[in-house]
């Protein structure tokens, strides 16, 4: 058995497909590319993949990772080499490392994520005065949001870590950093939702893209196992 | 191109409007002559399992000089935006709208798609009847079982193929473009077009009416044109090319996984059904053949699962051989094996339980009838004893579920019939029973269809059961299957109805349809879209009662709607084949080697083609 950490893109067409049908789209791949995949046991094997991170529909990732258990041990770059040609258009791969063994799944370390925001403004602001406005937004407490279905208001503002701000011309980017997993995780759509209260824009209107997934020790997840690596075989991650 | 970006996040599914699959063809727009947009009138999921779109989309991909893109029905949450924010339909590869295509070519898989097929011309800014299209707009065609009647579209297409595509379609991209170099009209081209086999330009035939209703005549308005066109069929079907990378979809289609095509046509002789006139002869792909055809498909799309389809798989010749090579070379990499229909006998379950050795989930059989009488009328030659053998073996095997097909309101049908499913069904589950099936996880399921009458079926003539009477059998079968391990499902008799209006319909429908649109009526064959209502209302507008169709018993000698459309297979067979039913005879399998005089042979020479088999036969 060997654990592989795939790095992957998610653009164009895909950023419309959702997680469970992404999760197929790689097992195709991997199928295609003749990789050989390890399989769970019981009635209904499945092939060994675990994703950092599920991406909302309609959202780009510039950086996303799975993880691949594969029955022989390959040189990464072949793994990458076959895979790459295999993914359909949209799933872009970047790089392939080794993962040891007894590394945590990329899930679990998961603590945060990093995310661009693009968009509109309905009606041009200085730049000073949206730095001022989003100052004294995160200046808050509290910052209660509902999701859309009439779902229970909660707290977002410790899911929130930073958000920066840069427009010009009625143009607004805002990179975020938020809480991302399975306990208080923050979309960035709800951050924008609760910001049109105070800023001139149209939450729907934005382009999303996850630029970064980041551990709690505040590696990218890409990097996490590396340590546990260190005394066993050195196989790291060449950019290919 | 047109911008769909902004309203991907506000439907339901944006997969279905995207494209970019593994192996989608995006060809470079401008260098290609001919661009034909294959238009499935149904929604996303549903067409692309249909092995139809594959074949044509890798035929015509193949040609360097044209290309083949693909648009579905966009469903009703997205045509809201479209229509909104008024953006036309589009095609998935290029996202430009229908009409820069030169060519849109429609599939009429079921006659629940008619009003698909209209909202879609509509969708996509085109005037609806052929004959308000000028040369400025795309040639609209159509093909697939439907168009063995036509008759319904003929105010809305062009030109229809009637038949196997493979090699049709080449012969239409050739003409275009020789049509193209000699700066013909549409109709110039239209007419060269008419005079091609296999192809049917309705507004170039003049339909004439009885005062009861009925046709008067089907004639040729102009000269050098076939009074009956002649369906085309592929001869060799091991020649013809066959879609080994077909698209992979990131969403799941309703049949996930690889098809491959054992063999075309089926000569069973069920008297209801069209495909089993429409597709003869019988056709078997060679095993070797198939043997490679499986290797590439399985390489190029990374499925794990594997469809041996036709209209009866269990009937291919070398059927324990092939299964045997394929489970030899994939099991390894964990690709199952799975049949799409069952044969109600011992040797399909034995098949069934051969390829499926660890997941037993259901297993479904299709007796159509209640009883041995019934059972012959409609030739399903499957008897009591076959079946009770087959599920006898199939609980031994370890299935727990089995699922059992029956149609309604069948020629000749009494209330005994009707008591026979409840009988057999019970009989099934005893046998369950007896094999020590646990009592809470065993099941038997019945599922009723109601009959509909189809063009060129030995049945073609027959009425349809009103649908008092559907309901009323409906409602007695309900009641007599109530109790544990037994269940119950039945289609709305309602969209049967107007299944059989349209199946057995003439072209003054087109207006129904029309009215129809008009009135909100597409997705037919989904429930949460039907509105029977509605359609009542434009029949009404129409001044067209739908009973005429539906409930009206044709006779031998009158011309039928379709009767300038030449399937292969006599009209004499059929009406003999329609006596021989009222009589309770049955009609053999001609894979037997008996010729039933169907016809088919001698007017496309054609012949049917078994592999020959070593020991694989039964």
């Amino acid at each position: 058995m060997a654990r592989y950490r795939v790095a992957y893109a998610q653009n164009g067409p895909a950023r419309w497909i959702g997680h469970l049908d992404i999760m197929r789209a790689f097992a195709r791949a991997a199928r295609r590319a003749g990789l050989p995949l390890a399989y769970t046991r019981g009635f209904n094997p499945r092939p060994k993949m675990s994703f950092a991170a599920p991406l909302p529909v309609g959202m780009r990732g510039e950086n996303e990772y799975v993880d691949l258990e594969l029955e022989e041990t390959l040189p990464t770059s072949e793994v990458a080499r076959y895979l790459r040609h295999a993914l359909p258009p949209g799933l872009e791969l970047l790089a392939v490392r080794r993962v040891p063994d007894g590394a945590p799944a990329p899930m679990s370390v998961l603590d945060r994520a990093r995310y661009l925001c693009h968009g509109t403004l309905t009606e041009v602001l200085p730049p000073a005065e949206i730095e001022d406005r989003l100052a004294s937004f995160l200046a808050r407490g509290e910052i209660w949001v509902a999701r859309r279905n009439g779902e229970q208001p909660r707290d977002i503002r410790p899911g929130i870590r930073s958000i920066a701000v840069r427009s010009a011309d009625g143009e607004i980017s805002l990179a975020m950093e938020l809480k991302a997993g399975s306990q208080g995780n923050v979309r960035p759509e709800e951050v924008l939702r609760a910001l049109s209260e105070v800023l001139p824009l149209d939450p729907d209107s934005f382009d999303l893209a996850r630029t970064a997934l980041i551990a709690r020790d505040g590696r990218l997840l890409w990097d996490c196992g590396k340590v546990l690596e260190r005394n066993a075989q050195r196989n790291s991650g060449d950019f290919t | 191109m047109v911008k769909i970006d902004h309203l991907l996040s506000r439907v339901e599914k944006p997969g279905r409007y995207v494209g970019g699959e593994f192996n989608a063809v995006v060809k470079e727009w401008d260098g290609v002559d001919v661009k034909i947009a294959f238009a499935f009138p149904d929604v996303y999921e549903v067409g692309m399992s249909h092995l139809g779109l594959h074949i044509l989309y890798d035929t015509v991909n193949r040609r360097p000089d044209a290309l083949m893109e693909r648009v579905f029905a966009p469903w009703p949450d997205m045509e809201h935006l479209m229509r909104r924010e008024g953006i036309p339909l589009f095609a998935l590869e290029s996202r430009r709208p229908l009409c820069e295509f030169d060519v849109v070519a429609f599939t009429l898989p079921y006659e629940l798609t008619y009003s698909n097929v209209v909202n879609m011309l509509d969708l996509a800014g085109l005037p609806l009847a052929a004959a308000a299209r000028d040369d400025r707009y795309p040639l609209v065609i159509a093909g697939g079982p439907c168009a063995f009647n036509p008759e319904p579209l003929a105010d809305f297409i062009d030109v229809f193929f009637i038949g196997e595509g493979e090699e049709g379609i080449h012969d239409f991209i050739d003409a275009f473009q020789a049509g193209r170099r000699q700066a013909l009209t549409r109709r110039e081209l239209l007419l060269v077009l008419a005079k091609m086999p296999g192809f049917y330009v309705p507004e170039l035939y003049r339909v004439s009416y009885r005062e009861n209703g009925g046709i008067a005549s089907i004639t040729p308005a102009t000269g050098g044109i076939p009074a009956r066109v002649r369906r085309r069929l592929v001869h060799d079907l091991d020649a013809a090319p066959f879609p080994t990378r077909p698209i992979v979809p990131y969403l799941s289609p309703v049949h996930d996984r690889a098809v491959l095509e054992v063999f075309r046509g089926c000569t069973r002789g069920c008297r209801f059904c069209q495909a089993g006139m429409i597709y003869r002869p019988v056709r078997e792909r060679s095993m070797d053949r198939l043997l490679g055809l499986a290797e590439e498909l399985l390489r190029q799309t990374g499925y794990d699962e594997l469809s041996l389809a036709s209209l009866s798989t269990v009937d291919y010749t070398r059927l324990r051989e092939l299964l045997a090579a394929l489970d030899a070379r994939y099991r390894r990499e964990r690709v199952s094996l799975s049949l799409p229909s069952l044969r109600a006998d011992a040797f399909a379950v034995d098949i069934a339980r051969t390829i499926q050795e660890v997941r037993k989930s259901t297993l479904t059989f299709a007796p159509e009838a209640g009883t041995q009488r019934l059972r012959n009328v409609i030739n399903k030659q499957v008897t009591e004893e076959d079946l009770l053998r087959a599920v006898e073996a199939a609980f031994r095997a370890g299935w727990l579920r089995v699922k059992l097909y029956f149609m309604l309101g069948l020629p000749t049908e009494t209330d005994a019939d009707v008591e026979g499913i409840a009988a057999l069904a019970r009989k099934v589950l005893e046998v369950g029973r007896e094999c020590g099936v646990p009592k809470g996880r065993l099941s038997v399921t019945v599922s009723v269809a109601s009959f509909v009458p189809k063009a060129h079926s030995p049945f073609q003539w027959e009425p349809q059961a009103p649908l008092e009477v559907l309901a009323a059998r409906q409602a007695r079968l309900k009641e007599l299957l109530r109790g544990p391990g037994l269940a119950f499902h039945w289609h709305d008799p309602r969209t049967s109805f107007l299944e059989a209006v349209f199946a057995r319909g003439d072209r003054r429908l087109g207006a129904v349809l029309r009215e129809a649109r008009a009135r909100g009526c597409r997705f037919d064959g989904w429930r949460e879209h039907f509105r029977y209502e509605a359609w009542l209302e434009a029949f009404s507008a129409a001044g067209l009662a739908p009973e005429n169709y539906a409930y009206r018993r044709y006779d031998y000698d009158e011309i039928l709607p379709w009767e300038h459309i030449d399937s292969g297979v006599s009209k004499e067979f059929l009406a003999v084949e329609h006596r021989r039913a009222l009589r309770g005879e049955v009609t053999v399998d001609c894979r037997g080697g008996v010729c039933t005089g169907c016809g088919v042979c001698p007017a496309l020479d054609a012949a049917p083609r078994l592999e020959v088999g070593a020991g694989g036969a039964v």
